[in-house]
């Protein structure tokens, strides 16, 4: 399980978490990229974090409940 | 004898900062595009753009500075921020203070990115095409080595570059990782959007 953080102070909204997972992802009206679910676990998150142009996505594992 | 330092000074800094916004220009289209896929991380990628914008505007200010300084030709320190104002090739110079005022300006908005918003400031960053394109017409027409072959491959290099970039930006998808549990990723945003 994934828990993901998004720093909107960084975020430019490049949308390329939005691109890779949008399950999770999106980018709302103000162009910044929001979280739609804030656990996943698909590993795509974590190649959405590292897309970032910002690095404005942290991915922490946690173990399932 | 007239001393050459600030002349070939300014003429140095000048073709280094055109180097380095070419490169700092590469890095941002690399940023999308990401023809290297995962060798590059998009974070460092953004920070050597970053960076190579800053030291293109430093060259920029040293550019400016020796030609003040200089005597070869009178530019007093209004031209450097009016346009048309230089004496010395009034047009040509014109272009690279209005490239030089945009760069400074899209350089600016990234730090300005929560005031303006993340829409305004990729906006604004299309702007970056217009200060290459103005930097080139000013380097060719004003710049002292223009009449050389090698500064003319030297120009041709750097704009045949950067359109190559733009077209395998725009017309490259971003790699995408193979989606687990039959989620599929929506086609959009082939756009050049950044």
């Amino acid at each position: 399980m994934y828990e993901i953080v998004i720093d909107r102070s960084l975020c430019s909204g490049f949308a390329a978490c939005a691109e890779l997972a949008p399950d999770v992802f999106e980018v709302d009206v103000g162009g910044k990229a929001t979280v739609r679910v804030g656990r996943s676990d698909d590993p795509t998150v974590l190649d959405a974090a590292a897309a970032c142009p910002m690095a404005a996505i942290q991915v922490i594992e946690r173990e399932a409940a | 004898m007239r001393d050459p330092t600030f002349w070939i000074l300014a003429r140095a800094t000048g073709l280094t900062a055109y180097t380095l916004m070419t490169v700092a220009v590469l890095a941002g289209l690399v940023l999308k595009s990401r023809p290297f896929g995962r060798a590059l991380k998009a974070a460092s990628v953004t920070d050597v753009h970053r960076f190579l914008s800053l030291l293109a505007l430093g060259a920029v200010a040293i550019h400016g500075a020796a030609l003040v300084l200089d005597s070869t030709v009178k530019i007093g320190p209004s031209a450097l921020l009016v346009p048309g104002l230089a004496p010395y090739r009034p047009v040509w110079t014109g272009f690279g203070v209005v490239s030089a005022e945009l760069a400074a300006l899209i350089v600016l908005s990234f730090s300005l990115r929560g005031k303006i918003g993340a829409k305004a400031w990729r906006k604004l960053h299309w702007a970056t095409y217009l200060v290459f394109a103005a930097a080139t017409v000013h380097g060719l027409g004003a710049g002292t080595d223009s009449a050389h072959s090698w500064a003319f491959a030297f120009y041709l290099a750097a704009v045949g570059s950067v359109v190559f970039a733009t077209a395998w930006r725009a017309l490259t998808r971003t790699p995408r990782p193979t989606t687990q549990g039959g989620t599929r990723v929506r086609d959009r945003d082939r756009s050049l959007a950044l």
